[in-house]
């Protein structure tokens, strides 16, 4: 079974003033072990598409499974928690708690699931390791570069155990070395620990990198390719 | 949760400028509540014990009609009796009598109304500290035969001076116009011009020897072990003697009563104007803390923190900061009444019109402990309150504030 499948969705902003179709009748299926970039030009709806499937933001119609389960119809608390078990972020910016250090923010999530303290200090740890970060664990976002504030945040994403990643445009504010570094270790996680991302991205380089791109346009999928085989990673 | 008090903390600190304008805000209110309070009920309280303790004192009696109409046949007809159950109830610290008649002092510039107030040295002096007026001459208890003492006031509408005579005249108790001549003792200067003005002393026998065959009292004041038994003692008195009436000295002075009324209200006012500068600061304060942090509280949500827990967050700041400004600003308003009540609030500068009416320009400060509760609940419920508004601004945030482009 797909982890999100979506159906006939759509979204309007502006319904009543000067509406604006964001997304039209987009039905799509990411599963388990993908790594999957959404291109497009500015506006053709990809952050939209983005929030639907994070279940930031509701569609106008349509339907968004995660799972296997209908979130777009959530109640906004229930949303939340369901946010906080199944779905891992990473924006463009802001991500981190400015007062708390590497560890701290990586932490936090696990401390928001109500997990063993023992295991969330490991943990945190681990993962601050895994993303090239394991000098830094004490410093604090100010004190980190761009790209490493942005692996924080997928050590972060990766910390809370999710279904999925979903990443809008995590390199656009990072000099190519930091962004390929990104790239390098979500790469990783995909390939060892069959972690699955879905990210957009206007930049080449990075598109180059992923298995599978969704192109927009409009609202619309315009092109979804399988770029490379998934054989032999899982997936079948 | 300690991960919300330690982001809450790490906030507070995150603009110690701010924060420290806020704490400073919460502690001067307090501190600025406690002392006014203080200052007003010194104020009222002084006021209240200068003119029980140098005239009114805490009960008086009279004939029920004679503080209307001051004939000086309407004296106290049992008076031995009253004074007999003074002598024995031990709530009575202190009481005099006094014989007094309403006539006409005599100048050789002018006549004027006034109120001749017959007292027994000895009694009065233990009673009241009117004595203490004194400000030029002797008091009653000199040498000086028919001895008068008269108000600051009076002596100079009337252009006299210690050692001049008066002639004074008034009805005695048959009903007939009598007069007699006084040397001005001494010139006392009491809390009001007004009764400077009205008010005469003379010694009650001298007094009695003009008024009839008989010793007639009319009024006697009463002081007590304590001013909150003036009630009671009072309503045991008229029921225990027939024809006469006892009073409270918040009977005999609405002015005094009003005065405590006035203060409470000034109280409350100035308490309010305090509280809701406060009450704005801290909004203002709060919701720029929470504007600025729109999208990082929208990432939150994002991720997956709980509405509740955002709200949490929030107010959790308010109520450290809270917490602190209250702790100190309260310590600090203790130790300032505790200083001043000893020391004194030298007020001189501000109210040298207060000084002419008779009002201490040094003021002590009082504060019962229930108007330190009052003062500190009201200042913990204002900030709290203050902080709910931003704290629900926080928790309506859209998590899309975090997705954001640029
Ligand atoms: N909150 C909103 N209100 C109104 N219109 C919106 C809103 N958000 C997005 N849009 C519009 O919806 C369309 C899709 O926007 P979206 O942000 O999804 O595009 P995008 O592909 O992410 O663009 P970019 O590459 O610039 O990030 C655009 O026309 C945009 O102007
Ligand atoms: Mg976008």
């Amino acid at each position: 079974m797909a982890i999100v499948r979506t159906e006939k969705l759509s979204k309007v902003y502006n319904p009543d003033t000067v509406p604006v179709h964001a997304l039209r009748d987009v039905s799509i299926e990411i599963n388990e072990g993908e790594f999957t970039a959404v291109r497009g030009p500015s506006g053709s709806g990809k952050t939209t598409l983005l929030n639907m499937i994070g279940g930031l933001d509701k569609p106008t119609s349509g339907n968004v499974f995660i799972n296997g389960q209908e979130i777009s119809k959530m109640k906004d608390s229930k949303r939340i928690d369901f946010r906080l078990q199944n779905i891992g972020f990473v924006f463009q910016h802001y991500n981190l708690i400015p007062v708390f250090t590497a560890r701290e923010n990586v932490s936090f999530i696990m401390l928001l699931q109500k997990r063993d303290k023992k295991e969330i200090r490991q943990r945190a740890d681990e993962l601050l390791d895994q993303v090239g970060l394991g000098e830094r664990k004490d410093a604090r976002p100010v004190q980190l570069s761009g790209g490493q504030q942005q692996r924080v945040a997928v050590a972060r994403a990766l910390a809370s155990e999710p279904k999925f990643i979903l990443a809008d445009e995590p390199t656009a504010n990072l000099d190519t070395e930091s962004a390929m570094n990104l790239l390098d270790i979500m790469e990783k996680m995909n390939r060892e620990q069959n972690v699955t991302f879905v990210f957009s991205t206007h930049d080449q380089r990075v598109i180059d990198r992923a298995y599978r791109v969704i192109t927009m346009v409009d609202g619309a999928i315009h092109k979804d390719e399988i770029k490379s085989p998934l054989e032999g990673r899982g997936v079948s | 949760m300690k991960t919300l008090l330690t982001i809450s903390w790490r906030n507070i600190w995150r603009h110690p400028a701010r924060s420290s304008v806020l704490l400073a805000a919460i502690i001067a209110g307090l501190w600025a509540g406690v002392v006014t309070v203080g200052i007003i009920n010194g104020l009222m309280q002084q006021r209240i014990d200068y003119m029980i303790e140098s005239e009114i004192t805490h009960a008086q009696i009279h004939h029920p009609d004679f503080l209307a109409e001051g004939y000086s046949w309407l004296y106290i007809p049992n008076h031995d009796e009253i004074t007999n159950w003074l002598e024995n109830d031990e709530r009575v610290t202190s009481y005099t009598s006094r014989t007094i008649t309403d006539g006409m002092v005599q100048s050789p510039i002018k006549t004027s109304g006034v109120r001749i107030r017959g007292i027994n040295i000895e009694s009065e002096i233990r009673t009241t500290n009117f004595h203490e007026n004194i400000v030029e001459g002797e008091y009653l208890d000199s040498d000086i035969r028919n001895a008068v003492i008269i108000g600051q006031k009076l002596a100079k509408d009337h252009n006299v001076e210690v050692g001049n005579r008066i002639v004074l005249t008034f009805e005695d108790t048959g009903n007939e116009l009598t007069s007699g001549s006084f040397n001005i003792a001494g010139i006392f200067r009491s809390a009001s011009t007004d009764y400077d003005e009205r008010n005469v002393f003379i010694r009650s026998n001298e007094f009695i020897a003009l008024l009839g065959d008989e010793k007639v009292y009319h009024e006697i004041g009463i002081m007590l072990a304590d001013e909150e038994l003036a009630g009671p003692v009072v309503d045991e008195l008229n029921k225990a003697f027939t024809g006469i009436h006892a009073q409270t000295w918040r009977q005999l002075s609405p002015e005094l009563s009003m005065l405590v009324e006035l203060g409470g209200y000034m109280v409350i006012l100035i308490t309010m104007i305090i509280m809701i500068a406060l009450a704005f600061g801290i909004l203002n304060t709060m919701l720029m803390a929470l504007f600025e942090r729109m999208r990082e509280i929208g990432m939150l949500l994002s991720i997956g923190m709980s509405r509740l827990r955002v709200f949490n967050m929030i107010m959790l700041e308010s109520i450290i900061l809270t917490i602190t400004g209250a702790t100190v600003g309260i310590v600090l308003a203790t130790l300032s009444i505790n200083y001043f009540s000893d020391a004194g609030i030298n007020l001189e500068m501000f109210a040298e019109g207060a000084a002419q009416l008779g009002w201490d320009h040094i003021i002590y400060p009082v504060l019962s402990s229930t108007e330190y509760i009052i003062i500190l609940a009201v200042v913990v419920i204002i900030t709290l309150l203050a902080s709910v508004y931003p704290a629900i601004k926080g928790i309506r945030i859209n998590p899309l504030e975090a997705a954001k482009d640029g």
